[in-house]
């Protein structure tokens, strides 16, 4: 019913280009989250779907209804777009109750006050903010405010939720906890949710799909599986989770796979199929990485340098030849180790 | 937490329709009345009075053509080179006589252990809040030929000691004059320096007097240059001491020859030399103030605050504590407290000379002469409701100004945003020029002549950008996303402003407002075109007396105006908590 169409899309600012030609489409239902550095385009895009922002060029339906058409010169002003948006300061009217920032979406909807009344209480108990309905914004705290913030945005059945990163001011751990919750929630409404963060670890915890951005272009669209095992570019490796570079030529072919002449001239095998010939970038998550007591397959010697503790693990920083790698480990290390490279953790990315 | 569930929630059952906007959404229609209304009360008077410049004959007149003679007979005329010269001198003088004073009080009174420091501040900015032309009263009747002070001075010396009726004698008054102004700007300057700046400047070595030369006294640049420049136009532009001071022995500024041409002229004033002497006036101004806007650019160097309010240092003076707290005492004693008492005695007395015992001279017949007078009576009341409704329309009017520019997708806000500001360039009395000459030259304005509506309309045209200038601020501090939540909630644009933006900017609303009673209560140079008999407001009655040489009843009207003025400012602060200059 309410699939978001985002055709053709940019925005640009005199020469800077925000959002380069977007083309995307989001199903009913979906919690997709817009992932990306601060500059990507990835609230432009949020604000454009919600009519606070114009498009330069491009088309932005829902459920079939265009807001935004250049071709046609179709505006929708945002308050004719039955959208909910929480934003990340909450911008609660600092003037008016929770009881009546939830109210004014249904005012103005001229909705019954016995049914504003039920909706409301509704609204407050599915947030758990009822004992707070009669405080000012500034009586709350930041997280009650962005409980609230988000009832108003779910009170008169909005037909997406379109959230700017709405955890960001709060606490470390009231955020994990907030994740959680907002993630249920949506699923228990069903209702197509777009969030934008520059969290890579909230994005993976939340999300259905992830838009990745970079310099206002799509750099890989997935569910949050397919984005950490099989990102399509080394920003998208890098940008989520974390990743070691190496360079590297294709010397061969085997077992489907590709060899890999690393600049110290080692040689791995990766599970990726790459013509022979090509200069690659080779990577692998630190935590792929596996510790093995003696030479082996795709195992290469690293020197090992600085060790950071990290609680749960152990990060060395290891050097072959020249290049740096990163290894998670809960084994200590000593001056020398043989790493494991399994090949179905080798990424290769061709170079230009 | 517990396991929510928002099933119910979604469930569309039709009590709430996804479109919200019921009937029709007016926040076009609004945006576009907003900048109509402005373009004729800014354009209104300003684009008769460039015609008239360049006009052969007068305005109204059918037979007329385009030339530049207006502008040849102006330079031509006898005396004109004199007048450009006294305008320059006057200014000059004053002007920096201004901001020698106000800029070494700002910084004695806001940044030293001065004793009585803090009444100090209060009395120092009294001129402010009545005008020139109440405070230039004051200095003749104490500091003027025959004044109270003058006489006394003589009969222990022997001769005159000074002379007021002179170019220098009129830059020293207007200079004190406008010093408040530059006082004002630069205490908000000055008190905003974070006080580490000072410390950190000790903690290299500098002494406490070193650290306020290198430290203090650059970070008030901005106020002193921005001040500078504003005190320039104020006395370019003045009206009341040139022509109470100047007038009587000959010395002719360019607000004076206007004044005297354009309305005192016996038989048919000049109205072309009038128009080109005022264009002139005008460009003088706008180049000024465009200047300043360029000398503004890069005041950023200079912001010291970011937000937290850091305590306030004190540089010790020491042994010099006393000594300064006399000086400034005295300034304020003599040049301020004397000057209001001036006015304010000569009102109740028929006679003020420091050889007849004041005791004796004591009368309300002054006031018995305003009070008698129905002309005088209608001036006071004219002076009221224009300053009490034209300010509340002001202000409204100013605010959806303010909105339009800032807070719409209105496709020309920002050519608002311009206009809204260039009534500052604006001298009085061009303005009032310009109004006359609306009621001729615009349809339907006609209806408004001899009445109050249209100096109410003068002073909200002369005023919208002091206005929008002191609302503004409000609003940006307003975080647009409040805005937006409402319009994303299904507010339309008009509704946004009265639901979210209109009762946050309340406080700023007020305090716009009193600004403005203030303004229009003292203001009488943009009315002087434009008052019959039935319309006076107080500033134009006295003028009158003044002419007929009834200095009792000026003074009596002056002092109506001083109580009025302190009254209303008592009120603003106690009942409405409104903070008028700090």
């Amino acid at each position: 019913m309410a699939d978001l169409v985002i055709q053709n899309f940019s925005r640009r600012y005199g020469a800077f280009v925000a959002v380069d030609d977007m083309t995307l489409h989001i199903n009913d239902g979906e919690f997709v989250t817009f992932l990306g550095p601060s500059g990507c385009g990835k609230s432009t895009t949020l604000f454009s779907i919600a009519g606070l922002d114009t498009p330069t060029e491009g088309r932005i339906s829902i459920g079939g209804k265009p807001l935004f058409d250049s071709q046609t010169r179709t505006r929708v002003p945002p308050e004719r777009r039955n959208l909910g948006l929480v934003f990340q300061s909450y911008a609660l009217w600092p003037h008016m109750t929770a009881r009546e920032n939830l109210a004014y979406p249904l005012r103005l909807r001229k909705v019954a006050k016995s049914v504003q009344q039920s909706r409301i209480d509704h609204a407050l108990s599915l947030v758990e903010m009822t004992e707070f309905a009669e405080r000012y914004p500034f009586e709350l705290s930041g997280g009650q405010q962005q409980r609230v913030a988000l009832a108003r945005a779910l009170v008169y059945q909005p037909d997406l939720l379109l959230l700017d990163e709405p955890l960001s001011n709060l606490d470390a751990k009231l955020r994990e906890r907030a994740r959680v919750w907002l993630r249920e929630l949506q699923r228990s409404l069903q209702l197509t949710t777009i969030y934008v963060t520059h969290d890579q670890f909230e994005a993976l915890a939340i999300s259905d799909k992830i838009v990745v951005m970079n310099k206002g272009r799509i750099l890989q669209i997935g569910t949050p599986t397919e984005l950490y095992e099989r990102p399509s570019s080394p920003f998208v490796a890098d940008f989520l989770g974390s990743a070691n570079f190496l360079d590297g030529q294709v010397v061969g072919q085997r077992d489907g796979g590709s060899v890999v002449r690393l600049r110290t001239g080692a040689e791995l095998l990766s599970a990726q199929h790459i013509a022979e010939g090509a200069q690659v970038q080779l990577a692998i998550r630190p935590e792929r990485i596996v510790i093995r007591d003696g030479v082996g397959d795709n195992t290469v010697l690293a020197d090992v340098g600085a060790e950071i503790y990290l609680g749960s693990i152990l990060q060395y920083e290891t050097r072959l030849g020249e290049e740096m790698l990163r290894v998670q480990t809960t084994r200590r290390l000593g001056e020398k180790a043989h790493l494991h490279l399994p090949p179905e953790a080798v990424m290769l990315y061709p170079v230009n | 937490m517990t396991q929510p569930t928002g099933q119910g929630l979604m469930q569309r059952t039709g009590d709430v329709r996804p479109d919200p906007m019921q009937g029709r959404d007016y926040s076009r229609l609004i945006q576009w009345a907003v900048a109509a209304v402005l373009v004729v009360i800014v354009a209104g008077p300003l684009i008769p009075i460039l015609l008239q410049g360049v006009l052969s004959a007068p305005l109204y007149s059918a037979e007329n053509s385009f030339s530049l003679g207006n502008f040849t007979r102006l330079f031509a005329a006898s005396g004109v080179g004199t007048m450009v010269w006294n305008t320059v001198a006057f200014a000059l003088i004053a002007t920096v006589i201004a901001q020698v004073v106000g800029a070494s009080m700002a910084i004695l009174i806001g940044r030293t252990n001065l004793p009585g420091r803090a009444w100090m501040g209060e009395i120092v900015i009294w001129p402010i809040f009545v005008g020139h032309l109440v405070i230039a009263f004051g200095w003749v009747t104490m500091y003027g030929p025959s004044g109270y002070i003058s006489m006394f001075v003589r009969s222990l010396t022997g001769v005159q000691p000074w002379d007021l009726y002179t170019l220098t004698g009129m830059g020293v008054v207007g200079g004190l004059t406008l010093a408040p102004m530059a006082y004002l700007f630069c205490i908000g300057a000055v008190m905003k320096i974070d006080g580490q700046l000072e410390d950190a400047a000790r903690s290299v070595g500098a002494s406490p007097f070193r650290a306020m030369l290198g430290v203090t006294l650059p970070m008030m640049r901005p106020a002193l240059v921005y001040s500078t420049m504003t005190n320039l136009v104020i006395a370019i532009e003045m009206l009341s001491i040139p022509l109470l001071f100047g007038a009587p022995v000959n010395i002719s500024t360019i607000t004076t020859f206007i004044y005297q041409n354009g309305l005192k002229a016996v038989g048919q004033p000049d109205y072309g030399l009038v128009g080109a002497a005022s264009v002139m006036l005008l460009a003088v101004v706008l180049v000024l103030i465009w200047a300043q806007a360029g000398l503004m650019r890069n005041a950023a160097r200079f912001v010291s605050v970011k937000g937290k309010a850091s305590r306030v240092t004190r540089l010790d003076l020491g042994r010099a504590r006393w000594p300064l707290a006399m000086l400034l005492g005295g300034y304020i004693f003599f040049f301020i407290i004397l000057v209001f008492l001036g006015v304010i005695l000569r009102a109740f007395v028929s006679f003020l000379s420091p050889f007849v015992p004041i005791g004796s001279a004591l009368t309300l017949s002054n006031f018995q002469q305003i009070f008698d007078s129905e002309s005088h009576v209608r001036a006071i009341l004219n002076s009221l409701t224009i300053s009490a409704v034209g300010g509340a329309v002001g202000v409204a009017f100013a605010l959806l100004v303010v909105v339009v520019a800032m807070r719409s997708e209105f496709r020309y806000r920002r050519a608002l945003h311009s206009i809204a500001l260039l009534p500052r360039a604006v001298p009085g009395i061009v303005a009032g020029l310009g109004i006359f000459y609306m009621l001729i030259w615009l349809p339907g304005f006609s209806i408004l002549r001899g009445t109050i509506w249209i100096i109410a309309l003068a002073y909200i045209m002369r005023y919208v950008s002091l206005a929008f200038s002191s609302i503004a601020p409000a609003v940006t501090q307003i975080g647009d996303e409040l805005d937006r939540g409402a319009r994303i909630s299904g507010a339309s644009w008009w509704r946004t402003m009265r639901d979210v933006v209109f009762p946050l900017v309340k406080p700023a609303a007020f305090a716009a407002y009193c600004l403005l009673f203030i303004q229009f209560f003292k203001d009488y140079v943009t009315a002087s075109f434009v008052t019959q008999a039935g319309s006076e407001v107080i500033g134009t009655s006295m003028l009158g007396l003044w002419n007929n040489g009834e200095n009792g009843a000026v003074s009596a009207l002056a002092t109506i105006q001083i109580a009025v003025t302190i009254t209303f400012i008592i009120f603003a602060r106690r009942i409405m908590g409104v903070k008028i200059y700090g």
